[in-house]
């Protein structure tokens, strides 16, 4: 972002210390000034979903819908412990409903419970990644907010053309994954493979132990 | 038929919580409260972005990149005015929430162009940022095809999100 952000503004100063000088520092300014009339907007519209969404946490609605998800994320997410099929659950779940401050942490914590060891990002990581990255949101709530602000005539009949789209790079995403892994898992000799079967019985055992410990 | 779903989950929500006995005036003060928290820790964000956008566009270099690209995309069904979103959208949300905004004031809250921009932004997430912060407490690092593989995938759906608002 860092690289970006100073190439963009490099460029697009450069071109302005030629075309028009005296328009860059009103432009950067008037920038910002938009910025803060965006982020009161935003302000109004997290107010009233954020409390919704507490709504949901309190009544435990937000579990319900989690383990509605169990079995098909059993199928997904093949041979993980159910550690990390609770934090999945919670990540894509709170996912759907447009919770990113839930699903983050919820995320963070199945990608440290799925990691098998190595520098390299095990297939079942990198399919909650593009899982994730694809969107799987039921109800844009920011974007039919905006959209209400501005004075739309029908602010919400943009949510089956978004439903449908994110569900096609949702689910391409996975298709993608799947056949990708098991053309990977092809390739890699069986010494591999049987090292890796070993680790993950290792680490099955190493949590099994330090449960019996918790329970003490 | 869209319009009611709001509302109705609205009202499916509060009934609910009234029968499981939870304080529906204490989750919206908290609500209210954590959107603070979250918009102030967004500011500065969607001001860098804003900034970036504005120079971007009024140094004229913007047009220029988004004709490039228009050509070959327009052969998929998407907009020239789509173009930029698009290209912002796996950088960063607050960026690519300001440019819809703008997208928005520009074009009118109706039309093909902003209702298209508001398929998008909404069926797309912010891939870098995702990738870097799920990783973060992890060892791992190689990201292998994770991030080509959900490109693409968002180019799919932008596409999608292009035809159907046509239609719907």
């Amino acid at each position: 972002m860092n690289v970006l952000f100073s190439t963009l503004l490099l460029v697009s100063l450069t071109a302005m210390l030629i075309f028009a000088p005296a328009e860059a520092f009103p432009t950067m300014i008037a920038g910002v000034q938009s910025a803060i009339t965006l982020s009161l907007k935003l302000l109004a519209i997290y107010a009233v979903w954020l409390s919704a969404l507490k709504m949901m946490q309190a009544t435990g609605l937000d579990k319900k819908l989690s383990r509605l998800l169990r079995p098909v994320i059993k199928r997904l997410f093949k041979g993980e412990s159910e550690d990390a099929y609770d934090n999945i659950s919670v990540n894509l779940s709170a996912n759907m409903l447009g919770m990113g401050g839930v699903a983050t942490p919820a995320g963070i914590r199945a990608m440290t419970a799925m990691q098998d060891g190595s520098p390299k990002a095990t297939h079942n990581m990198i399919l909650l990644i593009v899982i994730n990255a694809t969107s799987i949101q039921l109800v844009p709530a920011t974007v039919i907010a905006l959209r209400a602000a501005a004075g739309s005539a029908d602010a919400s009949n943009i949510f089956f053309p978004t439903l449908i789209a994110t569900s096609v790079s949702t689910f391409s995403g996975m298709i993608i994954c799947k056949v990708l892994s098991l053309k990977k898992d092809k390739r890699s000799d069986k010494n591999g493979a049987l090292a890796l079967r070993f680790e993950h019985k290792k680490s099955d055992f190493c949590k099994y132990i330090s449960k019996m410990r918790r329970a003490k | 038929m869209s319009v009611f779903i709001l509302p109705a989950f609205l009202i499916f929500l509060i009934i609910f919580s009234l029968v499981k006995r939870v304080k529906v005036y204490d989750c919206f003060l908290g609500g209210a409260k954590d959107s603070l928290s979250l918009v102030k820790s967004i500011f500065p964000y969607v001001a860098a972005i804003f900034v970036c956008i504005e120079l971007f566009r009024a140094s004229g270099a913007a047009d220029k990149l988004a004709d490039l690209l228009a050509k070959p995309l327009s052969f998929l069904g998407i907009p020239k005015e789509i173009t930029q979103l698009m290209m912002l959208v796996p950088l960063s949300g607050g960026g690519a929430i300001a440019l819809l905004e703008d997208i928005i004031a520009r074009y009118g809250v109706d039309s093909y162009i902003a209702r298209c921009a508001a398929c998008v932004s909404g069926a797309s997430e912010t891939v870098f940022y995702i990738s870097a912060v799920y990783l973060s407490a992890c060892k791992a690092k190689k990201l292998g095809y994770a991030i080509p593989v959900s490109l693409f995938c968002t180019l799919l759906g932008t596409v999608t999100a292009c035809l159907l608002c046509k239609f719907m």
